[in-house]
């Protein structure tokens, strides 16, 4: 909707960059809070405190300091690799691992556009016209990473959980595109952006929002979902009880960096969940304030992160509710359950629309 | 193991491992996922206790009963004293067998909530595993009350208890009862019905009655698997044949019905001990309004003072409570020479002074005939046996443990054979082995 | 009592049928998710009480030792004391009773001669190795004089030695502070 100048390429590369900048910058400073999350959300639900103790001149600030006593304890570990694995792939694993769920934030759809300065600025860090597509490819190639970890652990647990985490991944991510076929036939679109502004509609003042007009869908994304990135209940290849998982040989900051990825995955797939089936940056009625361009786009960016706080507390207490699934009751649940389901909902999406159409 | 083709490939779920209970090595033979054979290698926790008990006088082997089943410590006190009892013919006082009703059942029920709630964390339900903890913390607080210890409890001697309840000690028992039921029904909705649950422990780790019962298998294992086999209704002791109990058995014998059995059972404890409170004969006669400071009583004893001074309460150390000399006949058999005088006869009185002096010297004390006496009790993981021997002498000759977790591994492997990995977690959690009562 | 002629005693635990309801796991799950949302909350509606200086009940069971008290019972087996008497001089009159009784054979004592006719005997040095001590009450239980104790209440006795543990007499008596080594041996085979 701008009725202004289109800017000049290099303007646009240059804010892109700023903004894919501020994204990473984001994820990675939220994976780094959703650990201190993640402990305090526990604690709560277990009854107990959580860590309380890490202070910086007497102040403890609930635990937050925890988060960089654990960064500084893992950055000052010894760089350990296994003498009988594969070092130089040892040390790759984790940066494919992380760069890739780190470049899938780039593709969310933070806010709308704003009109600023004459021009109108996209606050989708990467608007790519498939932005759906490149997080999905993405997570695929997240795949490589686990394999990588798992190889060249030179141990037979490591192997053994890495082999799990690949085919686990590998089934869902069929089972994902299955699901996601539904709500992108009613949107039309694989822009993110798009999609998040296709659903500001109303229909008789409800948003149409894909949660509503897609329940099971949204439903079969978060448990696909939360199987690709090895969140709880799904999380037999890092289940510590039970085979450890690729990362056995794993210490220090590459452990570390691991357990970053699992957080920014997270954030991820929460993103993904808020932009197609809650509406992105959507908030209800806010069009109707006539507020100015740019505080409307900052309340959305606030609407989005909100959502996404909020779909990431609802993973975490699946997880601390849930037991692990078993190896083939997994992958079972995958291709026996989910996928039918979703190619069902696929059916009755296209028979209901060209009814109603 | 046999050789198997080259597929194959052995797993090594070493000694140290996050979902091994105590130390235990099992050796894998595994193709993909599927188990071909396994053998367990146990003894990393041996600490020869049999041994010890051989050397050590009668009484003195109870501090090392604590550490065999260390989850249900007071089953093995209450076990190991009455083998010697059975041997020696002493006969203990009727509130003494209650007390040691009401702490064995206890015991048995810290000892499933152990279980079930390391099953569900091994599972991946960590809550559920720390929700059942902040009951049994309760209930360890009230045995730290009645003993003095948590775990190491070391609280029945050779012909009867320590020391009597404390007055508020049944509402404490009560209260954390309470707490019980509402965290199992807690941890029961997380997991019993849970698709999540139920199909990683229905169908897997099957036992069936033969195999169970050529083993030797006892306890919630048999029972899981159809066999009603209860030593408590089998072969009554103590005061169970005046209590009424429902001893829950399962059908099919996998891993969700021991599950489902062991929450049956601690049911059924609670019950047993709110029955025992109802029962439990009266207790001390109210304490005489004097109470002297042990030392005092002592000096005053030892320079022939003695005049009214076994009429006085002995004011001693509070590990000591509940054994003083009003009531202590109702929680120790008043055996001269077995059982030591309480404080006040020790300070006070001659005849208490070397009654005491003879009961702890080497060579003297609790000498039961020569003979031999098997005492099987139900421990939390099937029937706790000793076999006591005695050669006439203030120390065993030799004792025997019948450890139920030895019987119940040495059928893991049966389990174990064609399982997935994953179920191997399953099962071995459901089995509660306690190295400190397999390896002793 | 045979197991058979009881038969109305035994019974059989009931599996829940899996019906539609369970089969589809989401039901289950909403359920569980709403006991642990419900123990969320109410903690969290604790917390701000208390943070806000309400009264409320504990928001947790987490006993955050040492600030909080340490949770022990009446009857607690602690550390050790020897008594005194009224002059300052230990009760115990080296009968060695304690040192026969002790099941983890960690008590040492070497008696001697005492002054005062009336005792007649007395420790001269009296050890207990509370590295080896099991702190199952015997000793206290063994004693005729009243001459020690377990009800200090003291349940960290730190040392970075062997040496460190072994508690001497009037350490155990309270009239010397038992200052544990700050370094760890240096011998091998007294490793800590």
């Amino acid at each position: 909707m701008s009725c202004c100048v289109t800017p000049p390429a290099w303007q646009g590369w240059l804010w892109s960059g700023a903004l894919i900048f501020a994204a990473v910058n984001f994820g990675l400073g939220v994976a780094a809070f959703l650990s201190w999350v993640e402990r305090k959300q526990s604690a709560l639900l277990q009854d107990r405190i959580g860590a309380n103790r890490a202070e910086i001149f007497g102040f403890r600030a609930l635990g937050l300091f925890h988060i960089f006593s654990d960064a500084i304890k893992m950055l000052t570990k010894e760089d350990f690799a296994p003498p009988a694995g594969l070092r130089p792939w040892h040390s790759l694993a984790p940066i494919v691992s992380m760069g890739c769920a780190a470049l899938c934030l780039a593709a969310l759809p933070f806010g709308d556009s704003v009109e600023f300065l004459g021009r109108s600025w996209s606050l989708t860090p990467l608007p790519l016209e498939y932005g759906v597509v490149f997080v999905l490819a993405l997570l695929s190639i997240g795949v490589h990473g686990v394999v990588m970890a798992g190889r060249s652990s030179g141990s037979n647990y490591g192997l053994l959980g890495g082999l799990r985490g690949a085919a686990q991944m590998i089934s869902y991510e069929v089972a994902m595109l299955a699901i996601l076929a539904a709500p992108l036939y009613i949107y039309g679109t694989l822009d993110l952006s798009e999609i998040a502004r296709w659903q500001a509609r109303t229909w008789h003042g409800i948003p149409m929002w894909g949660i509503f007009l897609q329940p099971l869908a949204f439903i079969l994304f978060m448990t696909a979902g939360a199987a690709e990135t090895k969140r709880a209940p799904f999380d037999l290849p890092e289940g510590e009880a039970e085979i450890v998982g690729y990362f056995v040989e794993y210490s220090g900051m590459k452990f570390g960096m691991f357990l970053t990825t699992d957080f920014i995955e997270s954030i991820v797939l929460a993103g993904m969940a808020t932009t197609l089936f809650l509406g992105g940056w959507h908030v209800p009625g806010l069009s109707a304030l006539g507020l100015p361009s740019l505080v409307a786009a900052l309340l959305g960016v606030g609407a989005f992160i909100l959502k996404v706080m909020t779909v990431l507390w609802v993973l975490m207490q699946v997880r601390w509710t849930l037991p692990r699934f078993r190896f083939d009751q997994l992958l079972d649940l995958g291709w026996k359950n989910i996928l039918p389901l979703a190619l069902a909902n696929l059916l009755v999406t296209v028979w209901a629309a060209a009814l109603l159409s | 193991m046999k050789a198997h083709e080259s597929r194959s490939y052995m797993l090594n779920m070493g000694p140290a491992h996050p979902a091994m209970h105590g130390v235990i090595r099992l050796l894998l033979m595994l193709e993909g996922e599927h188990v071909l054979d396994a053998e367990a290698e146990i003894g990393y926790l041996h600490r020869a206790f049999e041994k010890h008990a051989e050397n050590d006088p009668w009484n003195n082997v109870v501090p090392w009963t604590d550490r065999l089943n260390y989850v249900s410590p007071l089953i093995n006190n209450s076990g190991y004293c009455m083998a010697v009892e059975k041997l020696a013919g002493i006969a203990i006082p009727e509130r003494a067998q209650y007390l040691r009703v009401i702490s064995s059942e206890v015991s048995r029920i810290t000892d499933h909530l152990t279980c079930v709630g390391a099953n569900a964390m091994e599972l991946g339900s960590f809550t559920a595993f720390l929700y059942l903890l902040q009951a049994r913390e309760e209930l360890y607080r009230c045995v730290d009350r009645l003993t003095g210890a948590r775990v190491t409890t070391s609280y029945t001697r050779v012909g009867g208890v320590k020391g009597d309840m404390p007055a508020d000690w049944p509402d404490m028992v009560r209260k954390a009862f309470e707490k019980v039921r509402s965290t199992v029904k807690d941890a029961d909705g997380l997991l019993t019905k849970n698709r999540i649950f139920v199909d990683r422990t229905r169908g897997t780790g099957v036992l069936s009655k033969e195999k169970a019962l050529a083993y030797g298998i006892t306890g919630p294992m048999l029972r899981s698997a159809g066999v009603p086999y209860d030593v408590r209704r089998a072969q009554p002791y103590l005061v169970y044949d005046r209590l009424d109990f429902e001893v829950p058995v399962g059908e099919t014998g996998d891993n969700y019905d021991r599950y489902l059995v062991r929450l049956a059972e601690i049911d059924q404890s609670m019950r047993i001990v709110e029955q025992c409170f109802a029962q439990i004969p009266a207790g001390p006669i109210q304490s005489p309004d004097q109470a002297l400071p042990g030392s005092k009583m002592s000096d005053l004893g030892k320079r022939g003072m003695t005049a009214d001074l076994l009429k006085a309460k002995a004011d001693v150390d509070p590990t000591l409570e509940g054994g003083a000399r009003c009531g202590r006949d109702s929680v120790m058999a008043p055996v001269p020479d077995a059982t030591l005088p309480p404080k006040e006869e020790t300070y006070g009185s001659i005849e208490g002074l070397m009654r005491h002096f003879e009961i702890i010297m080497w060579g003297r004390g609790i000498t039961p005939p020569a003979g031999e006496a098997y005492q099987a009790v139900e421990g939390g993981n099937g029937e706790l046996g000793f076999h006591v021997v005695s050669d006439g002498r203030d120390r065993a000759w030799r004792v025997r443990v019948r450890p139920p977790c030895f019987f119940n591994m040495a059928g893991l492997h049966e389990l174990l054979k064609g399982a997935l990995v994953a179920d191997i977690i399953a099962t071995f959690g459901s089995i509660n082995m306690i190295a400190g009562e397999l390896d002793r | 009592m045979n197991p058979v002629l009881d038969k109305h005693r035994v019974k059989t635990v009931v599996r829940p049928e899996m019906r539609f309801q369970e089969q589809v796991y989401l039901i289950e799950v909403w359920k569980g998710l709403l006991i642990t949302s419900r123990h969320f909350f109410v903690n969290l509606w604790r917390h701000c009480m208390k943070a806000l200086g309400q009264d409320a009940a504990a928001a947790s069971v987490t006993t955050q030792y040492p600030e909080d008290p340490q949770v022990t019972a009446h009857r607690s087996r602690t550390r050790h004391r020897l008594l005194k008497r009224e002059d300052g001089t230990p009760r115990c009159v080296a009968c060695m009773l304690c040192e026969t009784v002790c099941p983890a054979k960690c008590i040492y004592i070497k008696a001697e001669e005492s002054p005062d006719v009336m005792i007649e005997k007395r420790a001269k040095t009296f050890k207990i190795d509370l590295g080896m001590c099991v702190f199952c009450g015997y000793c206290v239980e063994a004693c005729p004089e009243d001459a020690i104790r377990m009800d200090t209440q003291y349940i960290q006795f730190p040392g970075s030695t062997r040496a460190d543990l072994i508690w001497d007499m009037p350490e155990l008596m309270g009239d010397r502070p038992k200052i544990p080594s700050l370094t760890p041996s240096k011998d091998p085979l007294s490793r800590p």
